[in-house]
């Protein structure tokens, strides 16, 4: 807890500026950096926004306790949500590969393959995760976590793909004590298991083929 | 339209940074249990709906775009908590009029209604309001009237920095220092007031 006085009037001012909404995102980095790991950070920002509120009104001069034992009880539950990540902007390339850059058609088969290749590695690494995390597992609050509770939604879909489900099963069951299978979506995933097979891995279909032949021809 | 003042802090909380939200629940705690209180007969009620509120709120922000102001969203998803929350306890909502004539505004409406002890009502909780009070409004008076002014444009008038600059006719850092420098005389007047209780610390 070594914190130089000059280190944390600098470290309070930028809390004080990110109040205001005027600090640029490595700043406003630094200043939550300051909120996780110094008391004198987070009792600066729970002030400062105190007394703007009551500046602004006067009934907002609440007992200054109760902030506290809010944060607190609302930490205990933040601790059983899943971390949020959502999706960023991709940054935008800086310009076209030249390859592709006088020979159009080619170039736009070759960005459908990639996004084909990209979609089946997704699809993979889902799968993995899907296969890897047990029914026992218990809920982690890590990114890696997160990302694998968005795939276990897909969960029901892999078990459909197993060669043991056959016509011949009861219209519904329940595994695992929670999961309820309907033997007219095993149908239906079965008729349409052919269409899925050839885009996942990355084979170009003769829809494809058409579309850029079509393009060549213009 | 001037950027969300909360816009850093929403980057952070949607790259993972939990503790990011935690700093937006201390800066709306206050306004988002006052909305409540103004909406709920049984103030025991308010700091239950509150959490839910701030739950909810965790959960949407992916899909929070900065359409509107992050107090704005955060104010509607209250209102939607505490109606339902109301509807699930089969109790009957006080809706005051200002409540309900606010509940469209942008901004928050700091107009005093009748129900002011939203708070637990405990005798220590209306001392301690009021002495925060008291204590806020003595330290401004005792300021200089540089950091007067920087203060009063920025927390009352909401001016951005860069408006305060031009008013006061100096560079923008003199203006962080100024509001910076009123921030701390005042939190050191009100620091007796904020450590004592219970000996919790930040």
């Amino acid at each position: 807890m070594s914190f130089d006085a000059e280190r944390d009037a600098a470290a309070l001012e930028r809390l004080s500026a990110l109040v205001d909404g005027e600090l640029d995102a490595e700043a406003a980095a630094q200043a939550c950096g300051d909120w996780r790991e110094r008391g004198e950070a987070r009792a600066g920002w729970h002030a400062y926004h105190l007394i703007g509120d009551v500046l602004r009104s006067d009934d907002l001069a609440v007992d200054p306790s109760r902030d506290l034992v809010f944060l607190q009880a609302l930490r205990v539950r933040l601790q059983d949500e899943p971390v949020v990540l959502a999706p960023q902007p991709l940054p935008v390339p800086a310009r076209q590969a030249p390859a592709f850059a006088g020979n159009g058609s080619t170039g736009r088969r070759w960005n459908w393959i990639g996004t084909s290749a990209v979609a089946a590695g997704f699809v993979t690494v889902a799968s993995v995760v899907m296969l890897t995390r047990g029914p026992t597992a218990t809920i982690d609050t890590s990114p890696a976590a997160t990302l694998a509770q968005g795939a276990a939604v897909a969960q029901p879909a892999s078990l459909q793909m197993s060669p043991n489900a056959a016509a011949s099963e009861p219209q519904a069951l329940v595994a695992n004590g929670a999961l309820i299978r309907d033997a007219r979506l095993d149908r239906y995933l079965a008729a349409h298991k052919q269409f899925a097979g050839s885009t996942a891995l990355g084979v170009p279909s003769a829809f494809l083929r058409n579309a850029t032949a079509y393009q060549s021809e213009r | 339209m001037n950027p969300d003042v909360d816009a850093p802090l929403i980057e952070r909380v949607k790259a993972g940074d939990v503790k990011a939200f935690e700093m937006l629940v201390v800066k709306y705690r206050r306004r988002i249990e006052r909305l409540i209180g103004r909406m709920v007969r049984d103030v025991d009620l308010v700091p239950d709906i509150a959490q839910e509120t701030f739950i909810r709120a965790y959960r949407a922000i992916p899909q929070f775009r900065g359409e509107s102001a992050f107090y704005t969203w955060l104010y509607r998803i209250a209102v939607n908590t505490a109606k339902k929350q109301l509807m699930e306890l089969k109790r009957d909502p006080l809706v005051t009029e200002s409540a309900r004539a606010s509940r469209d505004d942008d901004e928050d409406n700091t107009s005093r209604v009748e129900n002011e002890l939203t708070d637990g009502e405990t005798p220590d909780a209306v001392l301690a309001s009021k002495q925060i009070a008291s204590a806020v409004n003595f330290a401004i008076e005792a300021l200089s009237d540089d950091l007067r002014q920087a203060i009063t444009l920025r927390e009352i008038e909401g001016f951005s920095y860069e408006e305060i600059a031009e008013l006061m006719n100096c560079p923008i850092g003199t203006v962080r220092s100024r509001i910076f420098r009123a921030r701390e005389a005042i939190a050191t007047r009100l620091r007796p007031l904020l450590d004592t209780r219970d000996g919790e610390r930040w």
